[in-house]
């Protein structure tokens, strides 16, 4: 009768191997020990050999795909059988070469023991609470205890990431240690802003080429031009409000930096809608600014402020939030010298803007002190190629250290 | 031809009757006095077969009308301090000593029923009915009829069952220094039963102030007495025990009266205990308002007979015929006990709104489902003034001591402290501390503290029971081997064990319970038991098995201080173990709910007791589990330390039951029930246990050791928990984890 031949583990602990060549063919007539395929392992190239006499009726693997241990891999047929014993065979999946014991291995095993098609699950009650609290699908973990039954160690030794069988040893130390020390925790339930947030920004960092260019402008002259403003306007205008200004007449005057990714083109935008980075209670909003290039420094302030207010009352428009082509995030206020924040998509690029600090700097060879604010550019590097990101850059700092071309 | 000579018992037999002249002297108050509670009983029996009629007493109605004679005759002498008890059929007796009581033993027959009359009528009743107001909350009922304040000691559902208790508190009158004695009343049925005959003998030889009152009504339910015994004067048990007898006709109370006094004069003097048999006739079936002839068992003439003799026209009609009541003035004792059960019954019942014509129960009066489990046990709150010491925390010296001689030297300490510790067993005041030296050194207290006992386990356990519920004394009852609580099941369980619960749940019951296993000496199937299993079925007793000398002396002096019954386990491998308890203090208590962590550890809960603990230690280090042990101390369920337990298994999430003993009477199965339902969610694998085989251990050595579980059975438990963990290797992969990080720092 027909045996179904599996790929084999012929190396502890791996779940899966690659056919790299055959070594037969199709109607060939084979014995035991006779070479039938090279088999490769992340370690070895392994000869494996026929465990059973007969003909072969056909070859399942394509040579260089990667098969998981246990699958079958070709169907031996004894002789006088024919096509459709092949099929019945390769259906039935009766099995005659070695298939995998369960491994009690460290992580990650390549069978779960508990097969999610409609098979009972066996899990200690403990278990099935710590899944139940921790998220944990059961039907893909390795039940070690009595039986297949899943046990506490089992979750212990999960692997975090995804269940590639590539061993993780100091994963495996960490899954230790925390059991020997369990502190304790609490489950947060995940507000809609906080999936939105961890969805948009997850991937912008990781389908987005970003680079950074940083830069430390002098802006003593800067400040002081605000205490003049200030001491004339109504409604007073913040170190910020020059900041976006200041970025947007940049983008104006670099207009291959105010453009962002559109798929199969590049969007040139003609004005400068600037996004504000506002922190509101458990997460943040950044609603646009629009029309900053035009605006002046007193309307911009009114603007911003009311953004503001509005984001953290819960009130803004869902147009509010969309659009522009750059957004400013600043976080001197809470100490920060210097940072680099990740790209709001559609967005192609965002200014971190640090706090302004008193330093050493030196002027005509001399040593004085200044006051400084660190700003880190982050690009798209799909629209902006890094001297687009410098001259805008440079366009930006020549602005705030000569803050009067910014009320221009 | 032999020689014979007749032997004689020595013991007085007589039968009494009155003649006219005793009828004379008998004083007017006297018979006015038993008139009026013979009618009041009357009544009262009439009015509870009504109610029974109509379906209002829940259970069974045991009429004692016909029999009212030989209650109120042998009573309306007695003290307040002298005590009765009496069987299910005992309304007449509890009623004729609460009334002789409120109105000491004086009722005028023309004022028959004064408030506190009206009162103890109500409440009977009551009580009877299951109502909260009555004199047990409700609890009892007619066969667990209680007052102890009239010396009413309470009436018993198990026949023979109330008289070993009643001897124990004749026991504790007399060692009290008083004169005061006790009635035990029971039936021709009880008086084949082998609690009354063991009782009998040990009544005798301790010369204890306690008549045996048999009431012959003839019939036991349907059994005539002469069908069940070869002389049906019951009487006659006396010879056999050497105790004077009475026979009297109980239809008779005069005679009745006299013959008590007689028996009193003997046992107030200290002369020892007397039995008087009354003949009386219930005039009804065993139970319910029909007479026994509708069951076919006795006829309409032998009843009609009884009728004639009924002891309230006899009264009546010597009175009238000397002088003291006319027609009118019976009639009137008779119309004010009907009045005054009518007039209880009006406070009891009220016209049933859903059914017309029918009487029910005031709702209101019912007890408060609520109250169903309150007072099976005291609060411990006793303990509470007393010190405290966990010995593992014990910085101070030690003294060096053999366990055993621990045991001997609590009770010495106790016993010099308090007088009113009793020490009964088989063998205790001999051999230098009884058959293993546990009660070495106590002989000092003379033989009224430290008491030999006859072999009769269920006598003398119930003596002790007795003497709990009178609380004068405190008694310490050893069984010789763990087994022989089957000989004495019913005065432990169901006398001693439901005494407090039983009768409301207010009666302390200080009675502590000494024995040994002996796993291990060969002794074969019926001596070689573990208690803790079958004690643990009864919620009355609280349990402490120590396992360290120590331990046993704050266990042991827990269990003298508190007021409820305790079994202490004490273990033949333990006696000889070189112990040691902190020196200089042998009042210590270890308090219920204090078990000990023997070890901590971190992947399986071991709980343990006794003798276990030494194995379980030596188990763990043999096969270097990381176990945690908790020695449990504690065992009963009220008792145990659910906080220890749960704190271990929530943090290692695997617990092993270890026990010696035969599966069939094993402590754990409770107890892993227990666990499988507070600790459901923390359990990483069935709750796994150590204990003997099916069958109990028997005399071979190599079949006992098969039997019983000791350190070796103890590693293949924890084995088992081992490889149920999952993840073999587990050593292993640390090694690799290290290996990996010495290395390279990093992942590969």
């Amino acid at each position: 009768m027909a045996t179904v031949v599996r790929m084999p583990e012929v190396l502890a602990n791996t779940g899966e191997a690659v056919i790299q060549t055959w070594l037969v063919s199709v109607g060939q007539e084979i014995a035991i020990g006779d070479p039938l395929a090279e088999i490769e392992t992340e370690k070895a190239v392994v000869e494996y050999v026929s465990e059973v006499d007969g003909i072969v009726g056909r070859l399942i693997a394509e040579p260089g795909s990667t098969i998981a241990v246990g699958e079958p891999i070709a169907v031996v047929l004894a002789p006088g059988e024919t096509d459709a014993d092949i099929d019945t065979a390769a259906h039935n999946g009766v099995a005659v070469s070695p298939t995998p014991e369960p491994e009690l291995a460290a992580v990650g095993a390549a069978e779960p023991a508990s097969a999610a098609n409609g098979r009972r699950l066996f899990a200690t009650p403990l278990v099935r609470k710590l899944a139940r609290e921790r998220g944990i699908e059961l039907e893909s973990v390795n039940g070690t205890g009595p039986g297949g039954r899943i046990v506490r160690r089992d979750l212990e030794r999960l692997p975090v990431a995804e269940p590639t069988p590539t061993p993780q040893p100091l994963r495996t130390a960490a899954a230790v240690e925390s059991h020997r020390q369990a502190t304790g925790f609490t489950d947060v339930p995940l507000t809609p802003m906080r999936k939105a947030i961890a969805r948009r920004l997850t991937e912008s960092k990781t389908t987005v080429p970003h680079f950074y260019v940083t830069a430390h402008c002098r802006v003593d002259e800067l400040l002081e031009l605000r205490r003049n403003v200030n001491a004339a306007a109504a409604l007073k205008v913040s170190l910020n409000d020059f900041i976006v200004k200041a970025v947007a007449g940049a983008l104006i005057e670099v207009p291959d930096a105010n453009a962002i990714w559109n798929g199969d083109s590049i969007r040139r935008y003609e004005g400068a809608d600037i996004a504000v980075a506002v922190a509101v209670d458990g997460g943040l909003l950044t609603p646009v600014l629009r029309d900053v290039h035009t605006a002046s420094l007193s309307a911009i302030a009114t603007q911003t402020s009311d953004l503001a207010r509005r984001a953290r009352d819960g009130r803004l428009q869902q147009h509010e939030l969309e659009g522009g082509s750059f957004s400013v995030s600043n976080l001197g206020m809470f100490g920060v010298t210097e940072f680099s924040a990740i790209l709001n998509p559609p967005q192609s690029g965002i200014l971190a803007v640090g706090g302004a600090v008193q330093r050493p700097v030196v002027v005509d060879g001399e040593l004085t002190v200044a006051t400084v604010m660190t700003v880190t550019l982050s690009a798209d590097h799909r629209v902006i190629d890094g001297a687009v990101a410098a001259t805008w850059m440079a366009a930006f700092v020549r602005r705030i250290e000569h803050p009067l071309t910014v009320l221009i | 031809m032999p020689r014979e000579q007749r032997l004689e018992t020595g013991s007085a037999w007589i039968e009494l009757s009155t003649t006219a002249d005793d009828w004379k002297a008998a004083s007017p108050q006297l018979l006015g006095t038993m008139l009026a509670e013979l009618h009041l009983i009357r009544a009262f029996e009439e009015a509870v077969l009504e109610l029974a009629g109509e379906g209002l007493v829940h259970g069974p109605a045991h009429s004692s009308i016909g029999q009212e004679g030989g209650a109120v005759g042998s009573i309306v002498g007695l003290r307040s301090t002298d005590a009765v008890n009496g069987s299910h059929r005992g309304h007449h007796q509890f009623l004729a000593k609460a009334l002789t009581h409120v109105t000491g033993g004086a009722i005028d027959p023309a004022a028959a029923v004064s408030p506190k009359i009206q009162r103890v009528l109500q409440r009977t009743l009551a009580e009877i009915l299951g109502l909260a107001q009555g004199y047990c909350h409700g609890r009892g009922g007619s066969m667990h009829l209680q007052w102890f304040e009239a010396g009413a000691l309470g009436t018993n559902a198990i026949v023979g069952g109330g008289v070993p208790m009643g001897a124990g508190n004749a026991w504790a009158q007399k060692h009290s220094g008083t004169s005061d004695l006790t009635i035990s009343y029971f039936g021709d049925g009880a008086s084949q039963i082998g609690s009354v005959l063991e009782t009998m003998n040990l009544a005798a030889a301790w010369k204890l102030p306690f008549c045996f009152f048999i009431e012959n009504n003839l019939y036991a339910v349907s059994t005539r007495v002469e069908e069940i015994t070869a002389d049906p004067r019951l009487s006659v048990r006396g010879q056999g025990f050497g105790i004077p007898s009475w026979r009297v006709d109980g239809m008779d109370p005069l005679a009745v009266h006299l013959a008590t006094e007689q028996a009193a004069e003997r046992m107030r003097s200290g002369e020892g205990p007397a039995v008087i048999e009354v003949e009386v006739y219930r005039f009804f079936h065993q139970n319910g308002p029909y007479p026994g002839s509708a069951f076919g068992y006795r006829d309409k003439e032998e009843e009609a007979h009884w009728r004639s003799r009924d002891p309230l026209d006899r009264v009546a009609r010597e009175m009238i015929a000397l002088g003291l009541i006319d027609e009118a003035g019976v009639a009137s004792v008779r119309s004010q006990a009907q009045d005054a059960m009518t007039a209880a019954t009006a406070e009891l019942l009220e016209d049933d709104p859903d059914d017309a014509g029918k009487r029910r129960i005031r709702p209101e009066l019912w007890p408060d489902p609520g109250f169903v489990d309150v007072g099976m046990r005291g609060d411990a709150s006793e303990l509470g003034s007393l010190t405290t010491l966990e010995p593992t925390q014990h910085e101070g010296p030690w003294r060096s001591v053999k366990f055993v001689d621990a045991v001997a030297g609590v009770m010495d300490r106790r016993m010099a402290c308090d007088d009113r510790i009793v020490v009964f067993g088989e063998d205790v005041h001999h051999l230098n501390g009884g058959t293993n030296g546990a009660t070495k050194g106590l002989a000092k207290y003379g033989e009224n503290r430290l008491v030999g006992t006859p072999i009769s386990e269920n006598a003398f356990s119930g003596i002790g029971g007795g003497m709990a519920l009178d609380g004068r004394f405190r008694p310490v009852v050893e069984f010789m081997y763990p087994d022989f609580m089957w000989v004495a099941a019913d005065q432990v369980f169901n006398q001693i064990g439901k005494a407090r619960h039983m009768f409301g749940g207010d009666n302390p019951v200080p009675f502590v319970l000494r024995t040994k296993v002996a796993m291990g000496a060969g002794y074969g199937s019926q001596h070689l038991m573990d208690p803790a299993g079958i004690f643990a079925t009864s919620p009355g007793w609280r349990i402490v098995a120590p396992s360290t000398a120590a331990d046993y002396v704050g266990l042991m002096n827990a269990a003298l201080a508190l007021q409820d019954p305790v079994l202490v386990i004490e273990h033949i491998d333990l006696y000889g173990i070189a112990d040691k308890v902190p020196e200089g203090d042998l009042d210590y208590v270890i308090p219920p709910g204090s078990a000990a962590i023997r070890r901590a550890g971190s992947e399986v809960t071991v709980i343990s007791y006794l003798s276990m603990v030494n194995h379980c230690l030596e188990a763990i280090e043999a096969t270097d589990v990381d176990a945690e042990l908790i020695d449990l101390r504690w065992l009963d369920r009220a008792s145990i330390d659910w906080d220890t337990i749960t704190a271990s298994v929530r943090k290692t999430n695997a617990v092993l039951i270890v026990e010696q003993g035969a599966r069939g009477s094993s402590y754990g199965g409770w107890l892993a029930d227990e666990i499988q339902r507070r600790l459901f969610d923390w359990l990483d694998q069935p709750v796994e246990r150590v204990s003997g085989t099916e069958a109990s251990p028997s005399i071979s050595r190599v079949l006992e050791r098969a039997a019983i579980a000791r350190t070796e059975e103890v590693v293949a438990g924890l084995e088992k928990v081992r490889a149920a963990m999952g993840q073999r290797g587990a050593s292993e992969a640390t090694g690799y984890v290290l290996g990996a990080s010495e290395a390279t720092g990093g992942v590969y």
